[in-house]
């Protein structure tokens, strides 16, 4: 046998440990970001109506679908700068089938000089993001749209491995054309968010990220191998990933939907697995560092995704599926205080068997935009303003 | 001078700034990492049905390893790497460089006397050891079984430094080691250098030191060498 490394004075070691350890730490102290100051949520930009109560139906249709494509599922909308062209970009996953091999993202936009929105095209596709990664991407979903600190629209979608969405990944896309309007819109990847051990598996976004007031973002997502919970990344204004927190105690709680009450005091309300569900409901006082649960809302939900929206202080939007057993009737609901909730109006009613589900909530040019998913077939949308409009709108 | 040691005990601790790895980087380890870790396994399946002779280079065995890692940088769907990928990520730093140390352990057997079978190291059990226990931790973690959330700490430079000072332990107390005991007990350390210049394979930490298959060979690795001086004590006493 012989020594591993012959220094034999144990005093020459530690010394020569400590420098090492020393010279260790200063590499990775030298190559890292600096701490990222106290997370606080940013106003929402457009003033909405004193009473959201009055909110009425202005315009409503369906997205047009990329043709010959029989599902569409998880939209997820992006409200457009001032000075774009278009008020909304819409972004969702569209294929023969869900979860089928042809199923790509994408994308339409309303065009505020029309009114009207642009045919969809595909924006991202599973096999180009694959070729560009160097690894294989199985299905793809679930879209998340979000506009960085330099104004590049950043997407964030479900990746999967082997198996189902169990097998899930979250991949980063930024945007690599010059600009963002439809036509020239393209994403490159990023990175896979390295989110947990386990092969970086089963981890899934679904909600719109909760903007900060320093550009960057808070990105709800959730685990879903068995057990459920749901986490909160962060963003910095670059849009490069900064940290995670986990949510939630309770290990049947997904697809969280954030709203800010204040800019340090903010609420998630998730989906609950159980049979019988009500939407689950934690709360942090600091901007993000720490969560507690909180009692569900009276509420009830039938194992659906919920979208919040903080449309002005104090004011919040809930659109959410009411009924315990069916995702047939789509409602939109508003409260002060984040626990009782007000019917506003109810955005679908159909029958039993009837979807209408994954609603994305956004507030742009004075108006509420709401889309959702229609019987995992088609995406259907809807804008409110406060006082009466005409109803019926462009499709 | 006490809030400059408390801005700099912040700086270590956060998990809140990672540093993470350049998407050509992570594509370079993608391919590398695989071609020597399917190298490595080709060249021991190889070795059990057409054993070679000690002390001479087999044919096989560098034939199989060596097509099997230049297929693995083989671009896009064709190349093994690209659906290992898709499934497992990329390994982890220490996993490379174990079936580096295997390969070239069987590769140059007689290179230093080293044989494929020799005696317990007691080190490499005790890394091995805490390799199990480490990952059952993280596992834990992943299923939010634990209070605490360990996966996050991979991204402080704390955890990065206690991972250095853990892996020079047996150095520091001058601890001798043998054959193949003597390169493996170096892998922890080499492992988390390599991670501090390139962030592999993810920018966490715990990525670059244990990967799950790691992980499993582990305990495969604990349970037959706990057997072997089990039945070594027995006959002793016998």
């Amino acid at each position: 046998m012989s020594p591993l490394f012959p220094v034999r004075s144990i005093y020459w070691r530690v010394l020569l440990a400590l420098v090492a350890v020393c010279a260790v730490l200063a590499v990775e102290l030298w190559q890292r970001p600096g701490l990222p100051p106290a997370a606080v949520a940013a106003r929402p930009v457009s003033q909405p109506p004193a009473k959201l109560a009055h909110l009425a139906v202005v315009s409503k249709g369906e997205i047009p679908m990329p043709s010959g494509m029989a599902a569409a599922h998880a939209s997820s909308l992006l409200p457009m700068p001032i000075s774009h062209a278009a008020a909304m970009t819409v972004f969702w996953f569209s294929g023969d089938r869900e979860s089928g091999p042809n199923v790509q993202i994408a994308a339409s936009q309303y065009v505020r000089a029309t009114q009207l929105w642009s045919p969809a095209r595909f924006v991202v596709n599973r096999f180009v993001m694959g070729e560009q990664l160097g690894h294989g991407l199985r299905r793809l979903g679930n879209p998340v749209a979000w506009m960085d600190g330099m104004g590049r629209v950043n997407l964030f979608v479900v990746a999967t491995g082997w198996g189902g969405w169990a097998a899930s990944r979250v991949l980063h896309l930024r945007q690599s054309s010059d600009g963002n309007g439809l036509a020239e819109l393209a994403f490159e990847p990023v990175r896979v968010l390295p989110l947990s051990w386990l092969w970086n598996t089963s981890f899934l976004v679904r909600n719109a990220a909760l903007q900060l007031e320093d550009g960057g973002m808070v990105l709800p997502v959730h685990f879903e191998l068995g057990i459920k919970y749901p986490m909160a990344l962060r963003f910095d204004a670059d849009g490069s990933y900064r940290g995670m927190v986990r949510m939630s105690q309770r290990p049947y709680l997904l697809q969280p939907t954030l709203v800010a009450q204040s800019p340090l005091v903010w609420l998630a309300y998730m989906r609950d697995q159980r049979p019988q569900g009500k939407i689950g409901v934690a709360q942090t006082t600091n901007g993000g560092h720490h969560w507690t649960d909180l009692a569900d809302l009276a509420l009830d939900n039938p194992d659906a995704s919920v979208a919040a929206l903080g449309a002005a202080s104090s004011q919040m939007l809930l659109a959410h599926n009411s009924s315990i057993e069916s995702r047939g009737t789509l409602d939109l609901s508003t409260s002060t205080d984040g626990h009782s909730w007000t019917l506003v109006k109810t955005l679908e009613r159909g029958s039993f068997d009837d979807e209408f589900s994954y609603p994305a909530l956004a507030w742009a040019d004075g108006s509420l935009w709401i889309s959702y998913t229609v019987d995992r077939k088609r995406i259907a949308w809807q804008r409110m303003a406060p006082g009466t409009a005409r109803a019926g709108g462009k499709p | 001078m006490n809030a400059h040691i408390s801005a700099w005990l912040a700086q270590v601790l956060a998990t809140d700034a990672p540093a993470l790895p350049a998407a050509m980087a992570q594509q370079i380890w993608l391919h590398l990492g695989w071609s020597v870790v399917l190298a490595s396994l080709g060249a021991n399946l190889v070795a059990r049905w057409l054993p070679g002779r000690p002390g001479r280079l087999d044919g096989w065995q560098w034939g199989i390893a060596l097509v099997l890692a230049l297929w693995t940088w083989v671009p896009g769907p064709y190349s093994p790497a690209y659906w290992l990928g898709l499934a497992f990520q990329a390994p982890s730093i220490s996993a490379v460089l174990l079936c580096d140390a295997l390969m070239r352990k069987r590769f140059f057997p007689t290179q230093d006397g080293m044989r494929i079978t020799e005696g317990i190291s007691h080190i490499a059990l005790a890394f091995a050891c805490v390799g199990v226990l480490t990952g059952w931790a993280l596992l834990l973690d992943t299923l939010a079984l634990l209070p605490v959330q360990m996966y996050v700490w991979g991204f402080s430079p704390a955890a990065v430094g206690l991972l250095f000072v853990t892996a020079l332990i047996p150095w520091l107390v001058g601890a001798r080691s043998k054959g193949s005991g003597r390169s493996f007990v170096w892998v922890l350390t080499v492992a988390v250098l390599v991670f501090v210049v390139w962030r592999l394979p993810s920018g966490n930490v715990w990525d670059a030191v244990l990967d799950p298959w790691l992980w499993l060979v582990l305990h495969v690795y604990v349970a037959r060498t706990l057997r072997r001086a089990l039945r070594r004590y027995q006959g002793e006493n016998r």
